[in-house]
């Protein structure tokens, strides 16, 4: 009977094994070290995606696929009580987390967001550059299938492996919107693999990627960095829910307390322990992990844990056109991108910016019930009518805003929610700042003047999105100062010199993109810091 | 049928009042036999929609003598809207379901220039459209800022 390392010391613990789990797992599996890792969520079977059934577009507003934990309620789940916030958590949990259900939306973060305090005089500047992380979005890039197309004059040059997604009509309407205006677009990065890449078939513009690739042409990290990882030894043990993270009476974490699928607890001893359970997972954790050396969790002497959540509150504007669009055909969420209003411009009364991502359009039911929720689809005799003035002639944008951290917008532990397990549950407390309500203005203004301009007769908005709740950071903060950051500038925790943290907690400030590659790039750049300096780590 | 169903003919005839025929080869959602997904996805909303159409049954009694479902097109379309004011809920909670199923329905999928099937594993063709577009945003000075 083969061993499993559960029965002996683990060289490296990693929890969670989403997008950064993922990463860090298979770069550190080069050293050969027993490394586990442990995830709550199951391994998704792509064959039972929406997709693949008829009924598939309901899915995506409840079930299984949900973008809500609460709704969803698996048990691989675990509650959020997000009552007091505008903005609601979306999320996964499963062997690729939040990769599951993403849009793959994958732009990088630009070189002046790692430095806003310096240029805008706002929030802190990060410890780490643009340059400093351009080497391991590369690698990112390469591993998860990026496609893309080089020259967009709002990067630093970058050449991404895979062609870019199609414009499709839609796309090509919008660009030509955005011409006449005379602003920046530029085809999405996307992690999608648009041709047979790595043993992933190309994508065949199914559409709703939000409910899982049934195609596997989506990058999500149970068909990027797990497969890999696993042939190179890593140990991913599913359905292990950690409820804490142990100490020594030297103060190093020894490992974590988990609960097995069926209920029983075991303790995984660790040398090193990595967290990469999310910007609201990995502070719930934290402060789960309560010992009589760190009464207020795990890590946290600067009282930052589960502080300064960002989210990117969303503005979304939806146009009506004249003509079909064919916007049912294609990833959802990756067309064109416009960063027109992305750098710092006080003339519009507001600090920072957003980016633009244009959405495609919807398919059959979604139309139908966008148009009754937008007034726009009455019953009875005109219905039909109405409907097919509806049915693909819509095409949306999205504006991803940079949210500035705040102290009071944070996670901290439910008194009284608990998941299946019986460990308490995360609560959300969150407020849109003014600069956040101004520029949410701005970007519906901009919205509509973009489709507008490209031809749709009417448009519709909506800010904030309410379930826009999927990007998760800056709970766990990076920076060089253990009195105003919780990790060091290589992701490890200031008071924890074997805990180390790599998903989006870390984020200083929030840029605004979507921020999986980033994340990702740091839970690389981390773990390259941990290969190259094995032999003396914890001097 | 069982005994707490809602009631027909007046919950059929209801529907297709929603969504009337769309042409001759497309009958009303009553008609096409939505009733009964209508309601088992109503929830606890099927009391309210249960209500709403006992009361219109009980005004067209009162008004026209005569059972809902025997009233002409326009006299029905009438006594709803006036159902719909008085009990809130009642078509708000219809809709939302008979919207989800009817556009769901393979006839009516393939009604609206659709193939009736899910998007895997034929997928989609998708041109990949004009990057000559792109010129103009090529001719620019660069956006982002050195830091
Ligand atoms: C609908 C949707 C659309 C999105 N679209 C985009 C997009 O287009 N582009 C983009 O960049 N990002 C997008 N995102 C966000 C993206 O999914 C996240 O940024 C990314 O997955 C975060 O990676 P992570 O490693 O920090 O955490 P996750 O991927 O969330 O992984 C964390 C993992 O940890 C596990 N875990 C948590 N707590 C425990 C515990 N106590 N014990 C064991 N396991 C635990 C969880 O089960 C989970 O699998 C989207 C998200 C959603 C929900
Ligand atoms: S559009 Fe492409 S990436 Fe998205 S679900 Fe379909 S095949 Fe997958």
């Amino acid at each position: 009977m083969s061993r499993r390392v559960s029965d002996e010391l683990a060289d490296v613990l990693i929890i969670g094994a989403g997008a950064s789990g993922a990463a860090m797992a298979w770069s550190l599996a080069e050293t050969r070290m027993r490394i586990v890792c442990l995830e709550q969520g199951g391994w998704m079977n792509p064959a039972e995606y929406p997709t693949t059934r008829s009924g598939w577009e309901l899915e995506r507003f409840e079930g299984a696929y949900t973008l809500s934990p609460n709704a969803r309620g698996r048990r691989e789940d675990y509650p959020v009580n997000d009552d007091d916030s505008p903005i609601k958590v979306s999320n996964f949990n499963a062997v690729g987390g939040g990769t599951i259900l993403y849009a793959a939306h994958f732009p990088r973060l630009h070189p002046s967001d790692f430095r806003v305090k310096t240029l805008d005089g706002v929030a802190d500047d990060w410890p780490i550059d643009y340059a400093t992380l351009e080497p391991f979005y590369d690698l990112n890039a390469r591993m998860m299938g990026v496609a893309g197309l080089a020259g967009d004059p709002a990067y630093p040059p970058k050449e991404p492996p895979l062609p870019p997604v199609p414009l499709g009509k839609l796309g090509e309407t919008l660009g030509r919107g955005f011409n006449r205006l005379g602003w920046h677009w530029w085809p999405s990065d996307s992690a999608i693999a648009t041709r047979d890449y790595e043993g992933r078939a190309a994508c065949i513009n199914l559409g709703p990627c939000i409910t899982g690739c049934a195609q596997g042409a989506k990058g999500s990290t149970d068909v990027t960095y797990w497969p890999v990882a696993r042939r190179e030894g890593v140990e991913l043990r599913t359905h292990c829910r950690v409820r804490e993270i142990t100490v020594n009476e030297e103060g190093l974490a020894s490992g974590a307390r988990y609960v097995d699928g069926n209920g029983h607890e075991h303790h995984q001893r660790a040398e090193i322990v990595i967290l990469a359970c999310n910007g609201v997972g990995t502070p719930r954790l934290l402060l789960n992990s309560r010992s009589g050396r760190f009464p207020d969790g795990l890590a946290n002497s600067s009282g930052l844990v589960g502080r300064n959540l960002m989210f990117h509150p969303y503005a979304m504007v939806t146009g009506l056109f004249d003509e079909p669009l064919e916007g049912y055909k294609g990833p959802t969420g990756c067309s064109i991108i416009s960063q027109e209003f992305y750098e710092t411009d006080p003339a519009r009364g507001f600090v920072r910016g957003y980016s633009a991502e244009m959405l495609r359009g919807m398919g059959p039911v979604s139309t139908a019930l966008w148009g009754m929720s937008s007034n726009c689809l009455p019953w009875g005799a005109e219905h039909h009518a109405a409907y097919d003035e509806l049915w693909d002639r819509t095409a949306g944008m999205v504006a991803i805003c940079e949210d500035l951290p705040e102290p009071h917008n944070r996670v901290t532990l439910d008194p009284d929610l608990v998941d299946a397990d019986g460990i308490p549950a995360p609560k959300i407390q969150y407020q849109l700042s003014e600069n956040s309500l101004r520029m949410l203005d701005h970007a519906v203004a901009r919205g509509s003047e973009v489709l507008k301009t490209a031809g749709a007769r009417e448009t519709w908005s909506e800010a904030p999105l309410r379930p826009a709740g999927w990007h998760l950071m800056g709970t766990a903060r990076m920076g060089s100062d253990p009195r105003s950051s919780v990790v060091d500038p290589v992701g490890r925790a200031h008071d924890v010199k074997n805990l180390f943290i790599a998903d989006g907690s870390v984020f200083v400030t929030s840029g605004g993109v979507n921020p999986t590659h980033t994340l990702q790039a740091i839970a690389l750049y981390i773990a390259d810091h941990i290969k190259k300096n094995l032999e003396n780590l914890f001097d | 049928m069982n005994e707490d169903s809602l009631p027909e003919p007046v919950f059929s005839a209801v529907l297709d009042e929603l969504i009337p025929a769309r042409d001759s080869s497309l009958p009303g959602a009553g008609a096409l036999g939505l009733g009964a997904t209508v309601e088992s996805r109503l929830g606890a909303a099927v009391a309210l929609v249960a209500s709403g159409l006992a009361a219109l049954d009980a005004l067209a009694n009162t008004r026209k003598a005569r059972d809902f479902v025997d009233l002409p097109r326009e006299v029905r379309v009438e006594l709803l809207r006036e159902v719909a004011a008085s009990h809130l809920g009642f078509v708000e909670n219809l809709i939302v379901h008979l919207y989800s199923a009817y556009y769901q329905h393979p006839r009516v999928i393939e009604a609206i220039g659709l193939e009736n099937r899910p998007p895997y594993p034929d997928g989609y063709e998708l041109e990949s459209g004009d990057l000559g577009l792109l010129d103009l945003v090529r001719e620019r000075a660069r956006l982002y800022r050195d830091a």
